[in-house]
């Protein structure tokens, strides 16, 4: 709900800034781009891209698999997000309590250390040493409960009053669903899935440890093979950014196109 | 406007409203005042048929307020306008139309058009509720109200959310709309408005209507409640 503002004086009392925003920021990118280049003229041997090239297919094969494991957490997760919504707001206390604790369990859990117990404790528990495929399955119960909650605080933000009027209005249940609460939803959910989405990408570089050939894991091979450590992960950290950057701020466009 | 209260008493965990007894006839604007848990909400929202009374039964123009084809008969106006956020305040008006009162789109834009346009919201009807202030928000409230064709209109402090200046805008828009040929049932703290808007007022103390009577009252309190509340209450310019 908004609040009531509009008074004309608002806007002209803002802060008055020094400096253009578009200057600003390219001078603070200029900054960071000069402390790369610090870095890298401060090491001992020539920054050579070229001496990496043998391996470009490894990483890029690699860069791929960090995109696949993160779009397929993502929709795992959110669809397991949503049920443990579901179950977090049963009739049945048991179902309540359930999900109260397994968000309190992998709240206070590392990721790394559930990746760890997935792929050498529960898994082998079930009977599968597929150590990959467990690595994977704990990322998707690592973020689970963090999608729950932006499915519980964007269905809350539908407040009492429109849910009064919808009743007042006369709509179906199913017509309450498919025009009026399911849009809002949507729009209210994107930017923190987007966000969880980019928490994925950065989560799932752990999975280097059970030998998962996603992008860390290519190019820490290739830095053991060629000692190019400047080069490779210089230019891994280059490509997570190249990822999750534009990732943040396509939500922070579609929050400001969208947003309720 | 005929208004019928048999025997009302409403609890949710304590007794919201006490046995009331009142029958109104022939007014066209009545007013509900009384401090904060006064059960005067409560009394609104029972009135339009929002909420079911725990007990007595009540009438307005005849049909009865617990009947689920009563309350599609009503114009509502909520504390915050509670337009839909995601649907332009045109949208808002036509979406009601098409899905439940069985006008096709054409239709209900043109109806929706011209109960903007009596809110004077012609320009913004294109615009998101974010996109457009609090006043023309409430307004937009108004209009998709009216164009259900309702025979009462129902009012919750429709500007208690809003500036003094917001409030001012929406109770003028609302001053115009008193000769529409409906009924008003409204709860404000603006009691200048009350006093020019209203032909009938309410007031509430301790879930028992207190006094009640024609405008005059607010100024010639008979009880020592009503004095007290009008003591204290702010004076708030209007007109």
């Amino acid at each position: 709900m908004k609040p009531a503002t509009g008074l004309p004086t608002e806007r002209s009392s803002a802060r008055r800034e020094l400096g253009g925003s578009a200057a600003a920021y390219a001078l603070a990118i200029a900054t960071f781009v000069l402390f790369a280049w610090f870095v890298v003229a401060r090491q001992r041997r020539p920054f050579d891209l070229t001496t990496i090239a043998p391996y470009w297919n490894a990483i890029r094969s690699g860069f791929g698999l960090t995109l696949w494991v993160s779009f397929v957490s993502l929709v795992a997760s959110t669809s397991l997000g949503f049920v443990v919504y579901l179950l977090s707001k049963s009739r049945v206390r048991y179902f309540r309590a359930f999900t109260d604790v397994f968000t309190e369990i992998i709240y206070g859990t590392p990721l790394l250390v559930m990746i760890m117990i997935m792929a050498f404790v529960i898994g082998p528990a079930f009977g599968t040493t597929n150590r990959a495929v467990m690595g994977l399955a704990g990322l998707i119960v690592y973020i689970t409960p963090y999608m729950t909650n932006i499915f519980r605080s964007a269905i809350a933000s539908i407040g009492a009053e429109q849910y009064m009027a919808m009743d007042l209005f006369g709509f179906t249940p199913f017509q309450r669903y498919r025009y009026i609460i399911v849009p809002q939803v949507i729009r209210i959910l994107m930017p923190p899935l987007m966000n969880n989405f980019s928490l994925i990408i950065k989560g799932s570089a752990l999975l280097n440890v059970l030998s998962y050939r996603e992008l860390f894991y290519e190019v820490a091979l290739m830095t053991n093979n060629t000692f190019r450590f400047v080069e490779g992960f210089l230019l891994m950290w280059g490509l997570y950014l190249v990822i999750t950057i534009p990732l943040s701020q396509l939500t922070k466009w579609i929050d400001r196109r969208w947003g309720l | 406007m005929k208004i019928e209260i048999d025997r009302l008493s409403h609890r949710y965990d304590v007794d919201v409203l006490r046995d009331l007894t009142l029958t109104l006839d022939g007014y066209k604007a009545v007013a509900i005042i009384g401090i904060s848990g006064s059960g005067k909400s409560t009394l609104l929202r029972i009135l339009s048929g929002l909420e079911r009374p725990t007990a007595g039964a009540v009438r307005v123009n005849g049909h009865d307020v617990t009947n689920p084809d009563y309350r599609r008969s009503v114009g509502f106006v909520f504390q915050h306008h509670a337009l839909f956020p995601h649907l332009t305040l045109l949208r808002n008006i036509t979406l009601i139309l098409e899905k439940t009162r069985g006008y096709n789109l054409g239709q209900a834009e043109a109806r929706a058009m011209e109960f903007l346009d009596l809110l004077r919201l012609s320009d913004q009807a294109h615009k998101l509720p974010k996109n457009v202030s609090g006043g023309q928000a409430q307004r937009g409230s108004i209009a998709r109200a009216l164009s259900l064709d309702p025979e009462v209109v129902f009012l919750d402090e429709p500007t208690s959310a809003l500036d003094p200046i917001l409030t001012f805008e929406v109770l003028s828009a609302i001053t115009d709309l008193r000769d529409i040929g409906k009924g008003f049932v409204l709860v404000s703290h603006v009691i200048d408005f009350v006093r020019s808007f209203a032909d009938y007022v309410l007031y509430m103390h301790e879930g028992r209507i207190a006094e009640h009577g024609a405008p005059s009252i607010l100024d010639d309190p008979g009880s020592s409640e009503l004095r007290e509340f009008m003591a204290k209450v702010p004076d708030c310019a209007f007109k």
